[in-house]
């Protein structure tokens, strides 16, 4: 990111979100809402107004765990390094602005609509932390039942305890850490794709890191199967099992928790035994390791940029083997996990080769269509306007002289010509009245 | 698909190939059907 902010020719707009999009491939004109900050570009980021903030929220960097004030620097690697304000908690008491030696503080900032020209759309949205429903597997009952997003921040030397395991609910050293696989993940009920061994090697990693700073910890892996696919993947898994932790092939049946030290009990079978028999573990602190969702925001990109999305919720390539990297829309193209789960190796390939097919479109100062395109007989049209209700590319529009097609856009579908009732509308080299010789020839000769 | 699975099917069905299955207009639907086809599936 900070190299992104200081290459010259390159525009970075943080904090701001896609408000609208007209155009096609090499002509898009976009609209993006600028999110006020109520801090100006002055801002150096020393953080004076953060110590003098009376309104505390919630971290959501942290997952919650600790507090942030009303002003506040997104977090530490943030770029630009700028602090902002979050206008749902600021009591407008004015305490930042007396502090700030910069007079970077405004609070009559408005959010900007910054209209931009451009060629091509690289889709990169990431993803969100599945959140299991309350109460499945003792999420959001019990106090000490986290997810891995709340760890990983846990873990980290710059998180809310300094890189300390706690327990949720006395702020204890755990002895005993179990981590559920699979949870919304490879799952009829909820997602039934695997997020492609990401949580797997997520959850080895924390695994290790937790043994490497606690050896005395005992750390326990619940799985179905372990995914370990990639460059060294096994190898990591290999060694994390050399190091001491146990790994359960096994379904959880059940949490329970004792209502006085707040543990958490499991009945499970160890399916990699013989025997039926259901075993009863005590643990001090389990660790949810979810699947990878798409955001909840996307719906609105989708919207916006007209494009599908597969089964799982992800946005859908033009093929899934063959070309993983554009979508049927010209000059619109994925990268990373917007496309499916991915690791972050992956998501680096997906993104270099995103960025080489918008390059290679744009680099070229011609763009080849096919010929196959709905043409309308403007005599014959009617102002009806279903074409344009229908038209699943939004190329075909209804003028005061009849309805006009967009070549570009158009991809010669023929949607628009089967919803025609004044059959203005014909597909270049597949007119209606071709098919109607093939049908007749073919019903002669039975 | 039905070359690729090696499904067989009877002689006696015809396919066309149409760009989508969006473009498949009723006009050409019931024109088979009244020329003597015993029924018309559109699969897409």
């Amino acid at each position: 990111m900070l190299q992104a902010a200081r290459t010259k020719g390159l525009n970075l707009y943080t904090y701001s979100e896609l408000e609208d999009i007209k155009g096609f491939v090499g002509n898009f004109d976009v609209k993006i809402k600028r999110k006020a900050r109520y801090v100006n570009q002055d801002c150096n980021g020393c953080g004076a107004c953060e110590e003098v903030c009376p309104a505390i929220g919630s971290n959501e960097f942290n997952e919650g765990m600790n507090p942030r004030p009303a002003i506040y620097i997104a977090f530490a690697q943030a770029v630009p390094s700028l602090a902002q304000i979050d206008m749902t908690k600021c009591i407008k008491c004015g305490l930042c602005q007396k502090v700030c030696e910069l007079n970077a503080i405004d609070f009559d900032q408005k959010d900007v609509i910054q209209e931009l020209k451009v060629g091509s759309i690289i889709v990169a949205t990431g993803w969100d932390e599945y959140i299991p429903p309350n109460g499945y597997l003792g999420y959001n009952t019990y106090p000490n039942i986290i997810t891995q997003l709340k760890l990983e921040r846990m873990l980290a030397p710059n998180g809310p305890t300094i890189g300390h395991l706690i327990r949720p609910s006395d702020g204890r050293r755990p002895n005993k850490v179990l981590f559920i696989q699979c949870v919304g993940s490879r799952d009829l009920t909820k997602n039934t794709y695997c997020s492609s061994g990401v949580c797997c090697m997520i959850s080895i990693k924390n695994s290790k890191l937790i043994k490497q700073h606690y050896p005395d910890i005992e750390v326990c892996v619940a799985y179905m199967d372990i995914r370990a696919a990639g460059k060294d993947y096994e190898e990591y898994y290999t060694a994390s099992r050399e190091e001491g932790i146990k790994y359960i092939r096994t379904n959880i049946s059940r949490i329970g928790e004792d209502p006085k030290t707040h543990n958490l009990k499991i009945l499970m079978q160890n399916t990699l035994r013989d025997t039926n028999e259901l075993q009863e573990l005590e643990f001090d602190l389990i660790v949810l390791s979810c699947a990878m969702v798409p955001p909840n925001e996307i719906k609105k990109i989708q919207k916006l940029l007209k494009l599908e999305t597969s089964r799982d919720g992800f946005f859908k390539e033009f093929h899934a083997r063959l070309n993983p990297i554009d979508t049927k829309i010209p000059g619109i193209v994925l990268a990373g996990v917007s496309q499916g789960p991915k690791s972050i190796a992956e998501s680096i390939s997906h993104a270099r080769a995103a960025a080489s097919s918008a390059a290679r479109l744009m680099s070229k100062d011609k763009f080849r269509i096919a010929l196959i395109r709905a043409i309308v007989d403007k005599e014959k049209c009617a102002k009806c306007g279903l074409c344009e209700l229908n038209c699943p590319y939004n190329s075909i529009k209804l003028f005061d002289d009849g309805a006009e097609v967009n070549e570009i856009l158009c991809r010669g579908c023929g949607t628009c010509l089967a919803n025609c009732p004044s059959e203005a509308i014909n597909l270049r080299y597949y007119r209606e009245k071709q098919y109607e010789k093939q049908i007749d020839a073919i019903l002669e000769e039975i | 698909m039905a070359g690729t699975i090696r499904a067989q099917y009877p002689s006696t069905i015809r396919p066309i190939r149409i760009n989508c299955t969006g473009r498949v207009t009723p006009n050409l639907l019931i024109r088979a059907i009244s020329k003597g086809a015993d029924g018309v599936i559109v699969a897409g």
